[in-house]
C-alpha cells in the first residue's frame, strides 16, 4: 500500500528546535533591536551595559509577574488580581518583618505564601465553584485592597523591608549582574522545564487548547487549574517582596503598575490569549519589549497619559496582527 | 404566494437533488413532492439522509444540484429566511427556543410586530396567544420564561413559534420525541387540524405507531436515496423495514470466534444503572473476550450509559462492579487508574479526543503521562519509546511525530485516538461511535484492531450508529429505546431486521428471536 500523506506546511519540516522558534518570538526581538536603535539615536547610552543591566533589574519585577500570568493565560484564563497580591506581597513581608529575628528570616517565605493563598482562593473560584476568571480574580484583588487598606489605615505601613529584601532587589552579588536578575534567570529556568518537561505543563497546554479532551484523558484538570492560579499568585508576591526590598519599604497601590504590562508582555512574546499555545522564550521577549518602551518613553519625557496610550495601542496592534496569522490548521 | 391552490401541481416539490460534505455523499438525486392538505412522512435509519433533506427545503444548507419549485414555480433558498418567507418552515430536533425569554418573544422572534419603531408588546402577546391556542398550548402563559417549562411544554411552544409564522408548509423533525404520551395525543390532533386546514406537512418521526395514525403519504430513504413513495396504509411495517434497511453490505469483518462461554467471570458488571430522565434501570454483564455492541436509534441513551461507566456523568443510581468488586468511579481519573483500566474512545475527536494543534506524540501520551512520568518528570526517551510503538502498532499514517495532529486525515487522527487509550493497556474498552466520518480502509482496520483487543482478553463495549458494523462486529447486541434495554441479541440473532425492530420498540417477536431469547 502506498503512503499517502497530507502536504505538510513548509514550517513544520524543520526540526524541532527551530520549528519551535515562533514568528511572534522573532518578531518581539526583532522590535527590541529596533528600540534600542531608535534609543541609540537620541542617546548614545542606550546600547551601554550599564544602561542595558538596570533595565533587565527592573524588568526583572515585571518578569515574575509576567511568568505567573503567561502560565494562567496558556490555561485560557486570567488574572487579575496581579496588582494587589504584589502589595500583599510587599506588605506582609514587612509586617513579618517587624516581628524580631525570626519574623525577618521568614519575611520573604511569609509574603510568597500569603500571595500563594490568594492564589488558590482564585484557583478554588475558577476551577471549582466554575466562576469566570476575569470576574472572580477581579474580585479577590478588589478584597486583597480591601484587606491591605483596613491593615494599614490607608497609609504606608511603618515596617521597613529587611536587609535580603534589598539585596535581592538592588544588589549586585555574583559576576557584577544585579541580583534580581539571578532572581529572573532561576524562576525562568525552573518555568520552562516546568512547561517543557513535567505532566504539570503538559496538562497546561492540553487544557488551554480543549479542556474537555484533557478531562476525558483522565487528568484532574481542576487541581492543574488550581495550581496555576497558586503559582501565579506566589510569583507576584515574590515580586513584591522585592520591590518592597526596592524602595525600602511597601506601600498602597505599590502593584498597580504591573497588571497591564504583564498581560502585554505575555501577548506579545506570542502566547495566545485564548490558551494553549505559546513559550517562555517569548514572554521573556515581551518583558524585555515592555520595559525598553517604558524606559525610552519616560526619557523622551512622555507624560503618563502618553504612556498609557501607546501601551494600549501596541498591545491591540499586535492582538489584530497575531489573531490573522494564527489560523492553526485543524 | 397568496394565490389559490393550481389544480394539479403540488405545493412543493424537490427533483434530483444531491448533497455532499466533503468525501461524503449525504443526498444522492433525491425526487420528493408534497401536497397540500396532507401530511407526507419521510421514514430512514440514521444517516439516511433525512435530516440533510429537511435542511435543504428549508434553506439551512443549498443542494449542490438539483432543482426545487413551489406551485410549480422554481425557487432557490439562499438563507432559512427566505424559506420562511415562502411558506415554509422547519421544527428542528433540536429545540431553538431562548430560555430566557418569555414565551411571547420567543414565538414572535422572528418578526416582533412594531409601533413607532419599538416592539408592540400587547399585539405581540395578542398574536402570541393565538399561535399557542392554534398549537394545542392555550394553557400555556404567554409571559412564563420558557426556562420555567417542562421539556413537552417547551415542544408545543416550538410548534407554537414555527405557526407564528403562517407556514403554508411545515416540517416537523422528530417533534414527539420528547414529549409524554398525553402531550403526543395533543400533538397529534393539532397536527391533524392543521391538515384540514389546508397546510402541507412533513413529518419525520422514529414511531411507526404515529406514522400510522398520520400519514397520508410515505417516503422512505436510504444512504441517501429515495428508496420509495407510497401511500399510508399500502405496506405493511415488515416492508417499510425492509426498504429502510435494504440488502447492502459493504464492509469486511473479521470472523467471530466461538462465542465467550456464560459461565466465564464478567469483568464488568452493570447493576439496575439509572441517570434521571435518561437512562434507567440498565442491567448487563460485559466478559474478558467480548465485543458487546449497543444498538437502537441514536439517542436513546447509548452515549449518556458510555459516559456514566467512564465516570464523566453525576448523581447516577445502581452499581458497577469491576472484576467482581463495587466501584465508584469519581471521574475520568478513576476509571483509567490501573484498578479499573477502563478507556473511552469519545464521541467526537476534534473536540473530546484530541489537542488537535498539539503534536502527534503529545496527544499519544496524554492519558498515559503518569506511566511515563517520574515526580511529575517526564522521561523523554520512554516517551518517544512509547509514541514509536503505538504509530507502528497503528500504522499511523504521521511524517513525523512533532506534527500537529490536526494535520493528519480524519481516520489517522481517529487511530491516534485510540491508540493514545491502547497505550495504558485497558481491560475494559468503550467506543462511541469509532467509525464516523473515517474512510473504509481505516475502518476495516479498526474492525479487526476491536476483535484483537478481544482475542487478547480485553473486554470491549461498542455503540455504533451503523447497524452493519454492530452486525459485523458484535458478539451479543443490546438494543437501547428511551433510556433502557430492551432487547439482548446473540450470535445470528443480530440481522439488521432485529435491530431494526428493536430499536423501534415494536413488540412483534419473531420465531427466530424466541429461539435466541
Amino acid at each position: 500500500m502506498t503512503q499517502k500523506l497530507e502536504p505538510v506546511p513548509a514550517r513544520l519540516r524543520l526540526p524541532a528546535g527551530l520549528r519551535r522558534f515562533d514568528p511572534a518570538v522573532a518578531t518581539a526581538f526583532g522590535c527590541i533591536v529596533a528600540l534600542l536603535l531608535v534609543g541609540s539615536f537620541y542617546s548614545r547610552s542606550f546600547l551601554s551595559p550599564e544602561y542595558l543591566l538596570q533595565q533587565f533589574q527592573v524588568g526583572a519585577f515585571l518578569a515574575l509577574v509576567a511568568t505567573g500570568m503567561m502560565v494562567v493565560v496558556l490555561l485560557g484564563q486570567i488574572d487579575l488580581s496581579v496588582p494587589w497580591i504584589v502589595t500583599v506581597g510587599g506588605m506582609m513581608s514587612t509586617a513579618a518583618a517587624g516581628h524580631g529575628a525570626a519574623g525577618a528570616a521568614l519575611a520573604i517565605p511569609f509574603g510568597v505564601l500569603c500571595g500563594v493563598g490568594l492564589g488558590v482562593v482564585n484557583g478554588i473560584g475558577v476551577a471549582y465553584l466554575r466562576v469566570p476568571s476575569m470576574i472572580f480574580t477581579l474580585g479577590i484583588d478588589a478584597v486583597a485592597q480591601g484587606l491591605m487598606v483596613l491593615r494599614t489605615g490607608g497609609s504606608a505601613p511603618q515596617d521597613m523591608a529587611t536587609p535580603l529584601m534589598g539585596q535581592l532587589a538592588t544588589g549586585h552579588a555574583i559576576l557584577g549582574m544585579p541580583n534580581a536578575v539571578w532572581v529572573w534567570i532561576a524562576v525562568g529556568t525552573a518555568t520552562v522545564i516546568l512547561l517543557g518537561r513535567t505532566t504539570f505543563g503538559r496538562s497546561v497546554y492540553a487544557i488551554g487548547n480543549r479542556e474537555s479532551a484533557a478531562y476525558l484523558s483522565g487528568v484532574h484538570t481542576r487541581r492543574i487549574v488550581l495550581l496555576a492560579f497558586a503559582l501565579s499568585g506566589g510569583l507576584s508576591a515574590l515580586a513584591g517582596t522585592m520591590l518592597a526590598g526596592y524602595s525600602g519599604k511597601a506601600y498602597q497601590g505599590m502593584g498597580d503598575g504591573y497588571l497591564l504590562p504583564a498581560i502585554a508582555a505575555v501577548v506579545l512574546g506570542g502566547t495566545s490569549i485564548l490558551g494553549g499555545r505559546g513559550s517562555y522564550l517569548g514572554t521573556t521577549a515581551g518583558v524585555i519589549l515592555i520595559t525598553l518602551l517604558q524606559s525610552i518613553l519616560s526619557v523622551v519625557q512622555m507624560p503618563d497619559a502618553g504612556r498609557q496610550v501607546i501601551y494600549g495601542a501596541v498591545i491591540l496592534a499586535m492582538l489584530l496582527l497575531y489573531g490573522r496569522s494564527s489560523r492553526v490548521g485543524g | 404566494m397568496t394565490q389559490g391552490l393550481v389544480q394539479g401541481v403540488p405545493l412543493f416539490q424537490m427533483s434530483g437533488i444531491s448533497k455532499r460534505y466533503g468525501g461524503v455523499r449525504a443526498l444522492d438525486g433525491v425526487d420528493l413532492t408534497v401536497e397540500a392538505g396532507r401530511i407526507h412522512a419521510v421514514l430512514g435509519e440514521n444517516g439516511a439522509g433525512k435530516s440533510s433533506l429537511i435542511k435543504c427545503m428549508s434553506g439551512v444548507v443549498q443542494p449542490d444540484s438539483g432543482t426545487m419549485a413551489l406551485d410549480g414555480r422554481p425557487i432557490r433558498f439562499p438563507d432559512p429566511a427566505a424559506a420562511n418567507a415562502a411558506g415554509i418552515v422547519c421544527i428542528f430536533q433540536e429545540l431553538s427556543l431562548v430560555p430566557d425569554l418569555s414565551v411571547a418573544d420567543n414565538v414572535i422572534i422572528a418578526d416582533p410586530p412594531r409601533r413607532f419603531g419599538l416592539i408592540d408588546r400587547r399585539r405581540q402577546r395578542q398574536l402570541a396567544e393565538e399561535a399557542l391556542a392554534r398549537a394545542g398550548a392555550s394553557d400555556v402563559h404567554p409571559m412564563a420564561l420558557v426556562r420555567d417549562l417542562p421539556l413537552s411544554r417547551r415542544q408545543l411552544v416550538e410548534i407554537a413559534k414555527a405557526l407564528a409564522r403562517r407556514p403554508r408548509l411545515l416540517i416537523l423533525d422528530e417533534a414527539t420525541s420528547a414529549l409524554t404520551a398525553r402531550d403526543v395525543t395533543t400533538v397529534l390532533q393539532v397536527l391533524k387540524d392543521l391538515r384540514a386546514s389546508g397546510m402541507a406537512l412533513v413529518y419525520i418521526s422514529h414511531r411507526m405507531g404515529e406514522i400510522a395514525e398520520l400519514a397520508d403519504d410515505c417516503s422512505v430513504f436510504r444512504n441517501g436515496r429515495h428508496v420509495a413513495s407510497f401511500e399510508a396504509g399500502t405496506r405493511s411495517d415488515a416492508e417499510i423495514i425492509e426498504m429502510m434497511i435494504g440488502r447492502e453490505y459493504s464492509h469486511a469483518y473479521p470472523p467471530k470466534p466461538p462465542p465467550v462461554p456464560d459461565d466465564r467471570a464478567p469483568v464488568l458488571e452493570v447493576r439496575r444503572l439509572g441517570w434521571a430522565p435518561r437512562l434507567s434501570d440498565i442491567s448487563f454483564d460485559l466478559r474478558p473476550g467480548e465485543v458487546l455492541g449497543l444498538g437502537g436509534l441514536d439517542g436513546q441513551g447509548q452515549r449518556e450509559l458510555l459516559l456514566a461507566l467512564f465516570g464523566v456523568l453525576r448523581g447516577t443510581t445502581g452499581d458497577v462492579l469491576v472484576e467482581g468488586k463495587p466501584v465508584t468511579l469519581s471521574g475520568p481519573s478513576e476509571a483509567k487508574s490501573t484498578r479499573q483500566g477502563i478507556a473511552l474512545i469519545p464521541e467526537d475527536r476534534k473536540t473530546e479526543g484530541l489537542m488537535l494543534p498539539m503534536s502527534v506524540g503529545a496527544n499519544l501520551t496524554f492519558a498515559s503521562l503518569d506511566r511515563i512520568s517520574k515526580g511529575g518528570f517526564i522521561d523523554r526517551t520512554a516517551e518517544s519509546a512509547a509514541i514509536a510503538a503505538m504509530v507502528k502498532l497503528l500504522a499511523i499514517k504521521t511524517a513525523s511525530p512533532d506534527l500537529p495532529v490536526g494535520a493528519l486525515s480524519g481516520g489517522n487522527q481517529q487511530k491516534v485516538v485510540i491508540a493514545k487509550w491502547l497505550m495504558r493497556q485497558p481491560r475494559i474498552v468503550l467506543l462511541n461511535d469509532p467509525t464516523r466520518g473515517i474512510d473504509v480502509g481505516t475502518k476495516q482496520e479498526i474492525y479487526r484492531l476491536l476483535r484483537r483487543l478481544a482475542d487478547e482478553g480485553a473486554a470491549v463495549l461498542l455503540y455504533s450508529t451503523d447497524y452493519a458494523e454492530l452486525i459485523g462486529c458484535c458478539d451479543r447486541v443490546l438494543v437501547l429505546y428511551d433510556g433502557r434495554v430492551v432487547r439482548e441479541l446473540r450470535g445470528a440473532a443480530i440481522t439488521e431486521e432485529a435491530l431494526v425492530r428493536g430499536a423501534l420498540n415494536i413488540d412483534v417477536a419473531t420465531t427466530q428471536e424466541e429461539a435466541a431469547a
